[in-house]
């Protein structure tokens, strides 16, 4: 070995021990712990002994840790799928020629710099029974005829442009951008002088979802846990839309101006060059999406005692509720085997995206 | 022949008015994008300055956004303990209030009966908490009549139902003087009871709610000055939130202890970040490839899967519930892989000539490498103090007592199970906004680094 390898080596782990000492003390030595204590009876406070496998058969007749599992895997592919579908959205809106960008991006960005508790608790009041989502709801509802009439009016003055526009020979397609802003304004004056002249009738409509204590399911997955759904979408939204910013700023220009030139629309030049094109950021959003959210905790133990455990239990809460319940001796074999097991399904499920879903190579 | 005429001449005009028509869609959506994310925390904002944050979930025309109501608080704090501000009742204090009544021509009126009720201020934490009582010191005097008047019109409430009603008015002054000598004391609350009928129509400050079917007007605190009435709940998370063993304000070492943390946390992360990162970048020494490949394999875990070693570990060292289980439980991976990969974009020819010279890499590193590497550091810098400032279940495992060690995430789960039960939810909300001001004030100092695009391409490479 040179004299030049040598020195390399020595500065190379020289600079990089720090990092590695903390990488084997708290992540390898940990996990060969983990898969340890996964075979023993281990309780932190009197000596393990070794049960074999008894742990990993334990926990798949345990209902809770069932339930637990349906939950976060529901939960991280429902999250994973919608916010990174509307994240890309918002970017691809955001990246239109518009003037005020950067308040635009600020005020989106808001949910994001937000601790999770914080935003949590913000979201556990809106969802009280007698909170502000049911409140909003209950008056929403209240002015359903005003909806009625207003989609009915919408209809009707955006039919009768169109005819007219038709009649006199130009081609506008239905959607028109310019006869919709003259109908939407239209539409408001119409349900203003209406509301004024006290035309049509509200009804008193008392709405009480119990958003975040019931027991029932819709879809996947528990209520509750839809509700967490939106409220984790509203955070993470965000900084994925500002890493897809920054991947649509890097597609070149000459893509789009041939696609122009071949005369392909708006809807064509999404799907065929820009979603290809982003195709390396979407693979990390998407990993990072799913690992993120199959760790998903702080939720679930803010909720706390307000919703039945059931409705609201992830895999990383159950590990944290194995080892450190409020009764009972810690369940350290029991919390380890889901641990682990938490930790395969990540893998599982990383592996299963990387090889049939968005590659990082388009 | 008419239609192809009519195609081929469309002015420009025509579609000039579209594009015009299109961005104005364009920017509707936007301005209702924004309107959901700000206004979720403006609707939550307005609800902790409510006395109860759960009722009438959609009125924000309150008691306490009322200006008619600052300028009466602050006049009561004067007058309580010459603190227009935060208010109080001390000795030699003198609160003037009145009320008017109303009720309908036929009937009479009866006097008011004015009571300070021992009542304890708040729920919660504030329960253990030994308070002295504004009952035990406050001389009411007998309220007289100040004002009447014959002809006022009014609404009495039955059930949901707000009936209007016409008739007369009377209009009572008494004083609360603190008798004697003795303590400070924070809040002074006020019961008046009435007849049903008669009807509370205005009063020095508006009262926090109705009891009883209407028939007592209840305020918490009739001295509370500007502050303590329009922020009431933020003042409380403050003095509520006290130590039984040191007497301080948690909220005060909450919000100290996640500062040190996450600065302590930061220049750790940065350190391991560039020497790290440095090495696996540009170092081709034996190890690089397993240790890139540990790192990433150590990303995809979850923090779940290794805390119970590394809960004994720091149990062993007796470090629990002291910061440095927080600080020292770092496995910087992310970090280390951002600053790869920034550092990987640099020519070979960067470090060339320096080597030339004899330089170390250590000093290339520092002379070369980090002047150039700003905008990768200003990412790691703020992603990671945002991490630790947020960060929740590593210190709500080695956090558990005494609750003066917590950092504000944890400190608001105890918030929140301490008054979660009685509904305050006024409380946990002003809490939650406490804690977001230090990274509000973060955000809007670094707001280009958080939104430029120094995040995206460094976490992109």
């Amino acid at each position: 070995m040179s004299m030049k390898t040598l020195q390399r080596n020595f500065y190379g782990w020289l600079l990089v021990l720090p990092f590695v000492i903390t990488l084997v003390v708290f992540f390898v030595f940990a996990l060969i712990r983990t898969v340890k204590y996964s075979f023993t009876d281990y309780d932190l406070f009197s000596e393990a002994n070794f049960v074999g496998i008894n742990n990993y058969i334990n926990l798949l007749t345990d209902e809770l840790f069932l339930r637990a599992t349906i939950n976060t895997i529901s939960f991280s592919l429902v999250v994973t799928i919608i916010q990174t579908m509307l994240a890309l959205g918002l970017a691809v809106l955001l990246n239109s020629r518009i003037k005020a960008k950067s308040f635009f991006r600020t005020a989106f960005y808001v949910p994001s710099i937000l601790s999770s508790a914080s935003v949590t608790l913000i979201f556990i009041w809106i969802y009280q029974k007698n909170g502000f989502l049911n409140g909003f709801i209950s008056q929403l509802s209240e002015l359903s005829s005003y909806f009625v009439l207003g989609l009915f009016s919408l209809a009707v003055v955006q039919l009768v442009q169109i005819a007219h526009q038709r009649f006199i020979g130009l081609p506008t397609k239905f959607f028109d951008p310019l006869l919709a802003l003259i109908s939407m304004i239209t539409t408001i004056i119409v349900i203003i002088i209406v509301s004024k002249l006290g035309l049509l009738e509200t009804t008193t409509v008392k709405v009480a979802v119990n958003w975040l204590g019931s027991r029932d399911d819709f879809g996947p997955m528990p209520v509750t846990l839809w509700a967490i759904t939106i409220q984790n979408i509203y955070t993470t939204v965000p900084t994925i839309m500002l890493l897809f910013l920054a991947g649509l700023q890097t597609i070149p220009h000459d893509l789009y101006e041939a696609a122009d030139i071949d005369g392909a629309n708006k809807w064509q030049q999404l799907f065929h060059i820009t979603i290809p094109q982003l195709a390396p950021v979407t693979f990390v959003v998407i990993t990072l999406g799913i690992i993120g959210t199959l760790q998903m905790f702080d939720q679930v133990a803010l909720l706390g005692t307000s919703s039945p455990l059931e409705s609201r239990i992830t895999l990383a809460y159950y590990v944290y509720y194995q080892a450190f319940s409020d009764s009972g001796t810690p369940n350290i074999g029991a919390s380890s085997a889901a641990a682990l097991i938490l930790g395969i399904i990540t893998l599982c499920i990383v592996f299963l995206q990387n090889k049939f879903g968005v590659k990082e190579k388009s | 022949m008419r239609q192809s005429n009519k195609l081929s001449s469309i002015p420009e005009s025509y579609y000039k008015r579209r594009r015009w028509a299109k961005a104005a869609w364009v920017y509707s959506a936007l301005l209702l994008i924004a309107t959901i994310t700000l206004g979720t925390f403006l609707i939550a904002f307005m609800a902790s300055l409510k006395d109860n944050a759960l009722s009438e979930p959609t009125n924000f025309n309150f008691a306490q956004v009322r200006p008619s109501n600052w300028v009466s608080s602050m006049q009561l704090g004067l007058g309580g303990n010459q603190a227009p501000f935060f208010g109080g009742f001390s000795p030699g204090a003198e609160l003037t209030f009145s009320v008017t009544y109303a009720v309908t021509n036929d009937q009479t009126f009866s006097i008011p009966v004015i009571k300070i009720p021992r009542r304890r201020p708040g729920t919660g934490m504030a329960a253990t908490l030994t308070t002295d009582f504004a009952a035990d010191y406050a001389l009411v005097s007998e309220p007289k009549i100040i004002e009447r008047n014959d002809n006022v019109s009014y609404i009495f409430k039955r059930g949901i139902k707000n009936e209007s009603k016409q008739g007369k008015s009377v209009t009572w002054q008494f004083s609360i003087r603190y008798l004697g000598d003795g303590p400070v004391i924070d809040t002074v609350p006020l019961d008046i009871t009435t007849p049903r009928e008669q009807v509370l129509i205005n009063s020095s400050l508006d009262p926090s709610r109705f009891e009883r079917r209407g028939r007592v007007a209840s305020w918490v605190n009739v001295s509370p000055g500007v502050i303590g009435y329009v922020f009431r709940s933020y003042v409380r998370v403050w003095n509520e939130s006290v130590s039984l063993e040191t007497g301080k304000s948690m909220f005060l070492s909450w919000t100290y202890n996640s500062f040190i943390i996450a600065l302590a946390k930061v220049l750790l992360t940065v350190f391991i970040a560039c020497s790290a990162g440095y090495a696996l970048a540009r170092m081709n020494f034996s190890g690089v490839r397993s240790i890139f490949l540990l790192m990433i394999f150590s990303m995809t875990i979850p923090g779940q899967v290794t805390f119970i070693s590394n809960y004994e570990i720091f149990n062993k060292l007796g470090l629990l519930n002291t910061p440095w289980a927080v600080i020292t439980m770092l496995v910087a991976s992310g970090q280390v892989l951002i600053m790869k990969q920034f550092f990987e974009k640099f020519p070979k020819e960067l470090e060339e000539a320096a080597l030339v010279d004899g330089a170390s890499p250590i000093a290339i590193l520092w002379h070369v490498f980090l002047p150039l590497a700003k905008p990768a550091l200003a990412s790691i810098i703020i992603l990671g103090f945002q991490g630790a400032w947020n960060d929740f279940f590593w210190p709500m495992v080695v956090l558990t007592s005494p609750a003066d060690i917590y950092t504000l995430p944890v400190g608001l789960l105890s918030l929140r199970n301490a008054y979660g039960v009685a509904g305050d939810w006024s409380l946990i909300l002003a809490g939650s906004f406490l804690t977001t001001i230090p990274v509000l004030i973060v955000f809007i100092i670094f707001q280009k680094h958080f939104t430029g695009n120094n995040i995206g391409t460094a976490v992109k490479g």
